[in-house]
């Protein structure tokens, strides 16, 4: 039997709120769908749970009292195509941000001090898919990776799937999957936006066209993301969007932190170039801007690192993302491991002393987070992607 | 059957922007012939006798004259891009590798007199209804086998007969619910069914989506004209498809696909997405014991009503037909002669459009609904029968050689269009298996103008309407999806063959110009 949907009334919602304390707050309000769409949730709740059809006239009665179709059924394979989706798009559009970001900083340097390109693929994960590429040619010779090839790779590289052509082409081929649960207005924004990047691939070979290429992306994700905000329907299938958006996200900043830990660090030299990292890392993640109104006027390492884990306004924090995924979780049936791997993550967060955190310790502590947002994902895989139905019977055979 | 030919009839024009023109005005300066267009000794669907357009088509005419090449072909463009943009793909497998292609479009529209249509339509729903009381018969008491309107072995030797049918009586007696036929015009302007296809008859999704983009392309035309609307097809196909439902109550429908590697998958998608159902593939469905259909949602198991399936009857379910099937559901069959779900079109449904069978249609019109066929069908000859073959293996230059039971053009020889060789190796296989093969004169299909390289030039088209029958009552499609052969002189319109298409207008001069004319259909 499947298990009904968990109910609205869920008061423990609160609760965890309060325990969470800072972290949650305005996003929580903001994401929470209690307050939009779960009263017609509840709703639909009965009505699933009809469809297990013991009486087909309560299905008669039902419909003579509204007008409302049954609740759109939603196939587990159309679930993780949208999930993926939404995983990759936000995959396509953090890596443009990075490399452009990088690429700016990379300016500011003084010269004969390079900040290096390892970094990016570091964020990226495709260090070893990249040496298996490049660094394997006879005649690479020593030095590190060259911009050209840390570049192709990750704006366009075969063989490597994070690449941001590839995840665009990957979230385009799930969207055309979905097609049917997602607007075809998104579908459209995405092939148009993969359809762009191939025709305009030259650009990503010279420093300065790179730029409009890489705006161009941004762009185009943002462009779908707005499509989707403004004309689908706050469903499930809206639901796994968000989530895969979201954990990606997560994912995403702290990888950008643990790459960019070194810099975070408060400093005890006067550095003037400490300002140039930092801003870069807040910059890659679009939260410059955010982070400067958010926070006092003379911010140091330690509270970028704060405000990119612990804030629960900002969109791109992890705090922020987990809370949201939480939030979409809790408008699905069967999530309870999955928000319970969500809560476990984002007290985890919530509840670092972040500047008080070594080097060292902040590796590992990013790295535990990192296997607590996997943790989410597994979760959701696994009851919602791969479920097996063994041994279920419709009540009119087991009875 | 020469006694059933549609002749076009002269037709009015459709009501005109500027009342002080009179319709069939030769000396009106716009509407003079067009001088590199000579469709020869076609039938044109725009130019009529001496290059002077047909009544329904003179408004386009003096649009396009107004408009000349140029602002066509950059309208072309357009249409090409929007078409890139909105992703309207189809696939073409060469080797093993499918490639996505954009789906070609031609802007320059056919148009159709909506007071012949009327008359294709009654044509389209008689053979259908006929057709589907034949299916019904193959499977129920055999009354036309046993009257002897068609021979016995033609049913049980056809490929397209499923012995598994037998005995099921699937909802209204209906089993080709949704027929997409081709229709092609010959010389003197007879329109003929040339294939009913009754089976996963594709292309609806392109004649939507082609009419989307010529409102884009043409707007004013669409302000100024009254062109019946294509887009009351999707609802009629969700009415239909509601009305199959074995339980009472809003029924699940979905849409099974083989799956995104199909070259129809576009159209899965579409009409999944337009309907608002679920698109599924096989293994998102299971059979249980109590012989009901479910779909493997995130919130469990769901009950499936309907299937309107894209799969072929021998993949449906590998218990019953092709055991190597990985795109079917184990128990599909069983379910549906349960009567728990219903399957359009269903299994078996094929039995009418085998090309053997084509040929019987106007006696099995006779026969089931005592009334003469409105449309007329191809004379047919079948190989099997020994004067047939003879006549066919001795004329073979000048006639249409196809085997019975393939669709897409696969297979076709045309005799004017081959060589020694071609006819040599058609004939020893006409010879080695003579009940497989049917042979038709060659029909000289109507020209329409399309844009070519930057000129407006006469190539080969066919048409393809959608008629839609339940137990509420049928539906045709107010115009079709138009396949135009590109190249010169070739009369091969699939698009897996390098076809393209346009969109198809019905024009209707009884209906008043204005902004609201021919927008809602009731």
């Amino acid at each position: 039997m499947p298990q009904p949907r968990p109910h609205a009334s869920d008061s423990h919602a609160a609760v965890e709120a309060d325990a969470e304390g800072e972290a949650v707050g305005i996003a929580q309000a903001l994401a929470d769908p209690d307050r939009e769409f779960r009263s017609g949730r509840t709703g639909e709740n009965d009505r699933t749970d009809e469809n297990d059809r013991t009486d087909e006239n309560d299905r008669t009665d039902e419909n003579d009292r509204t007008e409302q179709k049954e609740p759109t059924m939603l196939l587990a394979r159309m679930a993780e195509a949208v999930y993926w989706a939404g995983r990759y798009l936000e995959r396509a559009e953090c890596t443009a941000r990075i490399v452009q970001v990088h690429s700016d900083a990379h300016v500011d340097m003084p010269i004969g001090q390079d900040v290096g390109w390892e970094p990016l693929l570091a964020i990226a994960g495709v260090d070893s898919e990249f040496a298996e590429r490049y660094l394997a040619e006879p005649g690479s010779g020593g030095g590190g990776p060259t911009e050209e090839d840390v570049i192709e790779f990750l704006l366009r590289g075969e063989g490597n799937p994070s690449s941001i052509l590839g995840a665009i082409a990957s979230a385009r081929e799930n969207l055309r999957t979905a097609r049917p649960v997602v607007p075809r207005e998104a579908w459209e924004a995405c092939n148009t936006l993969w359809l762009v990047c191939c025709d305009n691939l030259a650009e990503t070979e010279s420093r300065q066209e790179r730029v409009q290429w890489l705006r161009r992306v941004i762009a185009g994700c943002q462009r779908i993301n707005g499509i989707l905000l403004g004309t689908m329907s706050r469903d499930e299938a809206m639901s796994f969007l968000l989530i895969g958006q979201n954990l990606e996200r997560a994912d995403l900043t702290t990888r950008v932190l643990d790459v960019r830990s070194e810099n975070l660090q408060p400093k005890r030299g006067d550095d003037p170039y400490d300002a140039v990292h930092w801003m870069a890392v807040l910059r890659s993640l679009a939260a410059y801007q955010p982070f400067r109104r958010a926070m006092p006027a003379r911010p140091q390492g330690g509270s970028t690192l704060r405000f990119l884990l612990q804030d629960a306004r900002f969109p791109r924090a992890v705090s922020a993302c987990l809370t949201e995924t939480r939030a979409q979780l809790k408008s699905l049936a069967r999530a309870e491991e999955a928000i319970d791997a969500c809560n476990n993550a984002s007290m985890m967060v919530a509840t670092a002393a972040v500047s008080r955190l070594t080097l060292s310790g902040l590796s590992e502590f990013l790295d535990e987070v990192q296997v607590a947002v996997a943790a989410v994902h597994d979760r959701i895989d696994e009851t919602y992607f791969r479920p097996t139905f063994v041994g279920w019977q419709p009540e009119s055979v087991a009875s | 059957m020469a006694t059933h030919q549609t002749h076009p009839r002269p037709i009015t024009s459709f009501v005109d922007p500027d009342p002080t023109d009179a319709p069939g005005d030769g000396a009106d300066p716009d509407l003079a012939p067009w001088p590199s267009y000579d469709p020869g000794e076609f039938y044109d669907e725009m130019v009529g006798p001496h290059g002077v357009p047909r009544p329904a088509t003179r408004a386009l005419w003096r649009h396009f004259t107004e408009l000349g090449p140029d602002a066509l072909s950059e309208r072309q463009d357009a249409a090409d891009r929007e078409m890139r943009a909105i992703g309207v793909t189809f696939t073409v497998y060469e080797g093993s590798t499918g490639v996505d292609r954009p789906w070609p479009f031609d802007i320059i529209p056919r148009v159709m007199p909506a007071e012949e249509w009327q008359l294709i339509e009654s044509g389209l729903v008689q053979r259908l209804n006929a057709l589907n009381l034949f299916i019904d018969d193959v499977y129920q008491d055999q009354r036309a086998v046993s009257a002897g309107v068609v021979p016995s072995d033609l049913v049980a030797g056809s490929p397209n007969f499923r012995r598994e049918c037998v005995g099921v009586k699937p909802p209204g007696g209906i089993w080709a619910h949704i027929c997409g036929s081709d229709l092609i015009r010959d010389a003197d302007g007879t329109v003929y069914v040339l294939e009913d296809n009754l089976r996963v008859p594709s292309g609806v999704s392109y004649l939507l989506e082609n009419r989307m983009v010529a409102k884009h392309v043409f707007p004013e035309m669409f302000r100024h004209y009254s062109i019946e609307p294509v887009d009351p097809y999707i609802g009629r196909l969700a009415n239909m498809l509601a009305s199959v439902s074995p339980s009472t109550g809003d029924p699940t429908i979905v849409v099974l696909t083989p799956g995104i590697y199909n070259s129809a998958y576009f159209e899965h998608a579409f009409l999944a997405q337009q309907l608002g159902v679920e698109l599924v593939e096989g293994s998102d469905l299971v059979v249980l014991d109590d012989d009901c259909v479910y779909a493997r949602t995130i919130d469990g198991l769901q009950r499936v009503d309907v299937i309107y399936r894209r799969i072929d009857d021998l993949f449906l379910d590998p218990e019953v037909f092709r055991p190597d099937s990985m795109l079917g559901v184990p128990g599909l069959i069983r379910s549906w002669r349960a009567g728990r779900v219903a399957l359009v079109n269903a299994p078996g449904a094929g039995i009418a459009d085998d090309k053997k069978v084509y040929s019987y249609v106007p006696d099995i019109i006779r026969f089931f609904l005592d009334e003469e066929p409105i449309l007329a069908t191809v004379p047919t000859l079948r190989c099997g029968d020994e004067d047939s073959r003879h006549y066919v293996l001795s004329n073979l230059e000048r006639l249409v050689v196809k085997p019975a039971n393939e669709s897409g053009g696969y297979g076709v020889m045309v005799g004017t269009q081959s060589t020694d060789d071609e006819r040599e190796a058609v004939a020893k296989q006409v010879e080695d298996e003579p009940a497989r093969w049917v042979a038709q004169p060659i029909i000289p299909l109507s020209t329409a103008p399309t844009l070519c390289d930057g000129t407006i030039a006469p190539r080969h088209v066919d048409l393809r309407p959608f008629t839609l029958l339940g137990p509420e009552g049928a539906y045709v499609t107010r115009g079709g999806l138009t396949r135009v052969a590109r190249r010169s002189g070739s009369l091969v319109v699939n698009s897996s063959q390098g076809g393209g298409s346009k969109d198809t207008w019905v024009v209707d001069k009884q209906v008043p110009v204005g902004p609201t004319a021919g927008a809602e259909d009731t």
